[in-house]
């Protein structure tokens, strides 16, 4: 199987995953349709920088989260909402809301590692290559929103 | 963490539309024919600097679609070829560009109708696209973005024909003009062309003087039958701007099973999320 075969394999056989994921960033079914596709056009345009197969799924997952943030960028263009741009610093939700509801509250960014970590089960690491922060910046934001969604921390592994 | 057994469940059950295949799909061919261009213009540098035979090369076509067409065309004796006239893959300011436009080889009045036209097109997009860039870029600044964070971001401007049938003195072919960056604008204008006759072939030159009764009764069958279960459909009733007759200016090509392919542009009868709006004719002989 040559890389590109591969490549088109994988893509075509995870795409309700990453539609999932561009979903809970996007929240927008039309929009995460078209970051879908547009990621996976770019992955295949760009096969000549995916030097390890092994690593296809943090290399494509850094794709699809750089279109998802840059159509965030995008819609925050179009449809000012000044309120959104500046998150606020309270927490979010009571803590008697779903935890579902309060993951969806956090700002952008923490909101990503903590879907990533919990949701797509990927690790620390992964989510460090995958949204180009160093380990402990993916570190302290998971834990500030641990912290936000008062999820006891004690013993958990994260 | 057990916390989070209930928030996964939610997230693992996200619906997913049942576009999703067909957009990957097009994201899949996209990707594949502008990695391609890319790599055939590398070959060609290499070919123009080791000797002439870029002379040859340039002639022919380089990407796929082009090269099973020119495969199709007798070399002698045809009416008409139809040729990338321009072609480059390049990044200038920012811009990724991918650009394989046409060309229709014919002396004949209509390829220079036809020619000038998609030129206008090419013209047209290119600017746009450079104007929602720089637009893009300004926002980006202005709402507080650093250059670290813009870093090497691309736009990519992509162009790009699929010739989808043709015989000895007929062609259909499509003009995709796109953009791709953080949302996928595309559009596409498709030419349907007869050189004996020399003028642009209609829907009535396929389906007979009927030709809107038979394109309006398929295409509301098929608009019925992407209801789901719920009776839900991405396509708008009539009264909320959706489909209500094709006419004189209605896009379509011909399949090379001889099938017409009747397109409406992207939102226009349904929305974004139905994708390409395509609904297939069966012609009368069909």
């Amino acid at each position: 199987m040559t890389k590109e075969e591969a490549l088109t394999q994988y893509l075509v056989d995870h795409q309700t995953g990453f539609y999932r994921l561009a979903y809970s960033i996007l929240k927008n079914p039309d929009e995460a349709l078209d970051a879908v596709q547009t990621a996976v056009c770019r992955a295949l345009e760009r096969q000549d920088g995916l030097r390890d197969t092994g690593a296809l799924r943090t290399w494509f997952y850094r794709i699809l989260v750089n279109t998802c943030r840059d159509a965030l960028r995008h819609r925050g263009r179009e449809i000012p909402f000044p309120e959104d741009l500046e998150p606020s610093r309270e927490d979010p939700e009571p803590a008697d809301d779903t935890l579902i509801r309060r993951v969806e509250a956090l700002p952008p960014e923490m909101g990503m590692v903590v879907k990533l970590r919990f949701y797509e089960e990927l690790s620390l690491k992964e989510i460090s290559q995958i949204t180009g922060q160093n380990l402990s910046t993916v570190k302290s934001r998971l834990y500030a929103g641990l912290k936000k969604l008062r999820v006891a921390m004690e013993g958990a592994e994260i | 963490m057990k916390e989070f057994a209930n928030a996964k469940e939610n997230y693992d059950s996200i619906p997913i539309p049942a576009e999703l295949p067909d957009r990957v799909q097009a994201g899949i061919q996209l990707g594949k024919a502008s990695y391609r261009r890319r790599r055939s213009r590398m070959i060609r540098r290499w070919a123009a600097t080791a000797a002439c035979l870029c002379l040859v090369l340039a002639g022919l076509n380089l990407s796929p679609a082009l090269a099973s067409a020119a495969a199709n065309v007798p070399v002698l004796g045809g009416l008409f070829r139809v040729l990338t006239f321009v072609e480059f893959d390049d990044s200038e300011d920012g811009i990724h560009y991918n650009v394989a436009a046409p060309e229709v080889d014919a002396d004949s009045d209509l390829a220079k109708k036809v020619n000038a036209a998609i030129q206008g097109k090419v013209d047209q997009h290119l600017a746009k696209a450079q104007q929602d860039w720089d637009d893009y870029r300004e926002a980006f600044f202005a709402t507080g973005g650093t250059e670290e964070q813009w870093g090497d971001r691309e736009m990519d401007v992509i162009i790009d024909y699929e010739i989808k049938s043709q015989t000895g003195d007929r062609v259909s072919f499509v003009v995709t003009f796109a953009e791709g960056w953080v949302s996928s604008y595309e559009e596409r204008s498709c030419y349907n062309l007869d050189f004996v006759q020399n003028r642009d072939l209609t829907l009535r030159d396929f389906l007979g003087e009927d030709w809107t009764a038979v394109c309006n009764a398929a295409i509301q069958q098929q608009i019925d039958e992407s209801r789901d279960a719920d009776g839900f459909t991405y396509f708008f009733p009539p009264d909320q701007g959706g489909f209500t007759t094709v006419d004189e200016s209605t896009s379509f090509y011909v399949r090379e099973d001889g099938a017409v392919v009747v397109c409406f542009p992207k939102y226009s009868i349904a929305a974004g999320a139905a994708g390409n709006l395509e609904f297939v004719i069966q012609t009368p002989e069909g």
